[in-house]
């Protein structure tokens, strides 16, 4: 596997080499600073994009376009990174070994007519994708609380800090949506074209000349400023008393969500460390709150714990019912404080390190994988992979005991749902 | 071992029929992951059977099988296997469907040791009143955290009020009242019957010599003393044609109704995986999103996502459900139902859907876990593998395609509606 990233002044162009797998994935990534107000523009645009071009007056076309083109995959997506905000388009398509020699170049020319030849009129988007998408949007912001693990995670978030990059919803907002107009949103396409900062991944058996001039010849973005801030968010609102939040939904299984705040964390710390505790605490089937909470005392089926050390939190969840309240949280926080206090093996730290070895090595066997890692070199200065396992051995007992005291609960969200029970109901912690 | 050539997956493939019955198939491949299946033919279809060495026949309480699959995981040393897994940085993980119960580690390292230890906590049973009662608690939430996904729902009903007596009709898990009467002997009972080597198969696909991995498994196996077993009896399914319930509406918490229509077809004389197949081409150019309708119903707002598709197999039929989200259930209902049953699509159609499936098997030849489950799907449905899956997909053809939709109807079906009130 080879690496070579191309700088120009339009934009970054990222080329890994490989005869590991039998397509190529191309990717052109438009980032930008977050904020709030931009976010259900993002998320409109990307997916009007998407809906139909030019050449391809809707979905359908597009769709009979790509199975005519191998089944070429292509698809759009909106997320939060820390503090940017970042829009893909994405087209993986069979190496065209398997299929025409032709179909490298139609590939590419089938994304670019997706982001540079939108359907528009004189108003701007036309009005038919515009409110197909704005109508599947709408649908799915409505019907939020029906994927209640999703929804019960976002409202944790959302009780943390209700106004940082930490709570924003990647899928936006639909009073947001409603007030946006075609004009509008192709206004704010045209101002991504100029001002987002472009990076455009390509992994495959790719030559890089060729893989050079086509990216040329089919992403002609105007030159721009490329400066960028860290991604890393961190909370200045720290919490001096556990907040308590909840709602009532008609489910059987209440969802039970704790979110810590990781206080004046190195990045040593953030990027290795928490990895490992967060292995130990409740990131695998031996870990701490799985073997406590469920399988020595049954009080659930899904349990565990997940980092994101883009903005230092660290959260649990657990589905059980109801009246199960105190117990479940009682054990979770026995489980934190052993942490702190040492209650762990150093089996634990070893397996931790070779579980992140092995999804390293997994990763090369997949492209999308691949172009997530060169992603995160780039956008966040992760480690190269060689420097990585080399850091992560240096994790040990001090370590994970210093991060552990880092480590501070900061609020409880319960979606309480469930059947009578002659329990009492669960009070605030 | 015999070798053979995956054409579509331009793979190698060896097998082996061990002494005791057990079937393993090695596909190695270039790269670093290693993903391992041990498969028993026996999901929660199989209810009622003669239990090995018994006479009469024995009707296990319903979500029985997946009820063993999370206790196999139990050992006597009291080790996890989870936790095993974990320290050799690999998944491991565990799954029943209706036809078959799933057992698989996936991970670059420690393949050989990894590779002994499925096969014998597997193969070591040890289930005791105290263990079989702790699992209840577990399972009662794993029951309700699914009850709680609509879609999951809609899927359990639609294919209750589809059947009579097929039972493809019961959830897998059971519920919480039948898994609460399972004892430690009917998971003996159940154990003992389908868990014998001959029922079961081996899969192992990715970075691995193929004549050493067998090599282990016939030395693992030869260890273990197993005598040979008869025929499992299972009680045999009388099935009408008709469905059991044509509408149902429920209430449920979901802001836009969501909406099953399965079509009970009656499979004939039609091969049943050439018929799947057909059925899927058709149903997928009818409603999939290069089709008119799909299309037309977004312009008018009429739907959310699209229609989602499933073919399902159950002996002498065959259910293909469509799923959906609308305001206007009833005239979705009916616009999908008329395109449907009109019946018609040309050869450029055809031929399109073709040449998807085609370039789909070269994506699928990049990931261990395609290829596995393509391989362990075979085995399940024809009992071997298939090495040509273009010849398979050339050998579906427009006359045929036609005599197929000349020859069924899609006048039984039943329709399942979720929605607020």
């Amino acid at each position: 596997m080879k690496y070579k990233k191309i700088t120009k002044k339009n934009f970054n162009l990222h080329i890994i080499q490989t005869d590991k797998y039998k397509t190529v994935f191309l990717k052109v990534n438009f980032k930008r600073k977050l904020k709030k107000e931009d976010i259900s523009f993002r998320n409109m645009l990307i997916n009007v994009l998407f809906e139909s071009t030019c050449k391809y007056p809707s979905k359908r076309y597009m769709e009979i376009e790509s199975e005519e083109l191998y089944e070429l995959q292509y698809r759009g997506s909106n997320y939060i990174s820390g503090n940017y905000s970042i829009m893909g388009a994405d087209a993986l398509f069979l190496d065209p070994k398997y299929t025409e020699p032709s179909m490298l170049e139609e590939s590419f020319q089938f994304l670019s007519e997706i982001i540079f030849h939108p359907n528009i009129d004189k108003t701007g988007f036309k009005k038919t994708g515009f409110d197909i998408t704005r109508h599947t949007i709408d649908d799915y912001l409505v019907s939020v609380k029906e994927n209640p693990d999703f929804y019960a995670q976002m409202r944790l978030l959302e009780e943390m800090e209700p106004n940082t990059v930490l709570s924003y919803r990647s899928c936006g907002y639909l009073e947001d949506i409603e007030k946006i107009t075609r004009k509008e949103l192709y206004q704010y396409y045209l101002d991504v074209l100029e001002n987002d900062i472009i990076d455009i991944f390509v992994i495959g058996n790719v030559e890089e000349k060729e893989i050079e001039s086509l990216a040329e010849k089919y992403f002609p973005f105007k030159n721009r400023q490329k400066e960028t801030e860290s991604h890393f968010y961190h909370s200045k609102n720290i919490r001096e008393n556990v907040k308590f939040s909840s709602e009532k939904l008609d489910l059987k299984q209440s969802k039970l969500l704790m979110g810590c705040q990781i206080i004046g964390a190195t990045d040593f710390e953030l990027r290795y460390v928490l990895n490992v505790y967060n292995y130990i605490l409740g990131g695998s089937p031996s870990s701490k709150l799985f073997q406590n909470v469920r399988e020595k005392n049954s009080l659930c089926y899904s349990i565990s714990s997940s980092s994101q050390p883009l903005v230092s939190v660290l959260t649990i969840r657990a589905g059980i019912n109801s009246w199960e309240y105190d117990r479940a949280c009682a054990l979770i926080l026995e489980q934190l404080e052993d942490i702190k206090n040492g209650k762990f093996s150093n089996q634990d730290i070893e397996d931790a390190i070779t579980t992140y070895k092995s999804t390293l090595k997994s990763y090369e066997d997949s492209s999308e994988s691949m172009i997530s890692l060169y992603a995160g070199i780039e956008y966040l200065g992760a480690d190269e992979i060689p420097n990585r396992i080399q850091k992560i051995e240096s994790v040990d007992r001090e370590s994970v005991l210093a991060l552990a005291n880092k480590i501070k609960l900061d609020t409880i969200f319960f979606l309480e749902g469930g059947e009578e029970h002659e329990e009492e109901p669960p009070k605030a912690f | 071992m015999k070798k053979s050539h995956l054409k579509h997956f331009n793979l190698d493939i060896y097998e082996e029929v061990l002494p005791n019955g057990l079937s393993v198939h090695v596909v190695p491949k270039k790269g670093n992951n290693i993903y391992a299946t041990f498969i028993t033919r026996y999901g929660s279809y199989d209810n009622v059977f003669i239990p090995s060495g018994k006479k009469d026949f024995f009707e296990a309480p319903m979500g029985v099988a997946h009820f063993l699959e999370h206790k196999v995981f139990e050992q006597e040393n009291g080790e996890d296997p989870f936790a095993f897994y974990t320290k050799n940085g690999a998944d491991s993980n565990a799954s029943t469907s209706y036809m078959r119960t799933s057992y698989l580690f996936n991970g670059p390292d420690a393949y050989e040791e990894n590779l002994n230890y499925l096969l014998d906590f597997v193969q070591s049973p040890y289930f005791t009143d105290e263990n079989v009662e702790k699992e209840k608690g577990i399972i009662e939430q794993e029951i309700k955290m699914y009850d709680d996904i609509p879609y999951w729902h809609l899927f359990e009903t639609v294919l209750f009020n589809s059947f009579h007596n097929h039972p493809l009709k019961y959830p897998i898990a059971g519920t919480v009242e039948s898994i609460s009467k399972i004892t430690k002997e009917d998971l003996y009972t159940c154990y003992h019957t389908f868990y014998h080597p001959s029922n079961m198969f081996l899969t192992v696909v990715g970075n691995v010599d193929a004549k050493k991995t067998l090599e282990l498994v016939r030395k693992n196996q030869e260890k273990k003393n197993y005598q040979p077993q008869e025929k499992i009896i299972l009680k045999e399914i009388e099935e009408p044609d008709t469905v059991l319930k044509k509408k149902e509406v429920i209430h449920f918490d979901v802001e836009i109704p969501k909406i099953a229509v399965a079509y009970k077809i009656k499979v004939g004389n039609f091969d049943i995986n050439k018929l799947k197949d057909y059925l899927g081409i058709y149903f997928n150019l009818k409603l999939d999103s290069t089709s008119p309708l799909r299309e037309k119903l977004k312009k008018e707002n009429m739907i959310t996502g699209g229609f989602g598709i499933d073919v399902i197999e159950a002996e002498n039929h065959i259910l293909c459900v469509v799923n959906m989200e609308s305001k206007n259930p009833e005239y979705v209902i009916e616009m999908m139902d008329q395109e449907i049953t009109k019946k018609k699509i040309t050869e450029v159609e055809f031929n399109r859907k073709k040449k998807t499936m085609k370039s789909g098997c070269i994506y699928q030849s990049d990931s261990v876990y395609a290829i596995s489950s393509i391989i362990n799907s075979d085995l399940l449905k024809l009992g071997t593998v298939l090495y040509d899956l273009y010849d398979w997909i050339d050998n579906l053809t427009m006359p045929e395609m036609r005599k197929v939709l000349k020859s069924i109807t899609f006048e039984e079906k039943s329709v399942t509606i979720l929605k607020k009130d």
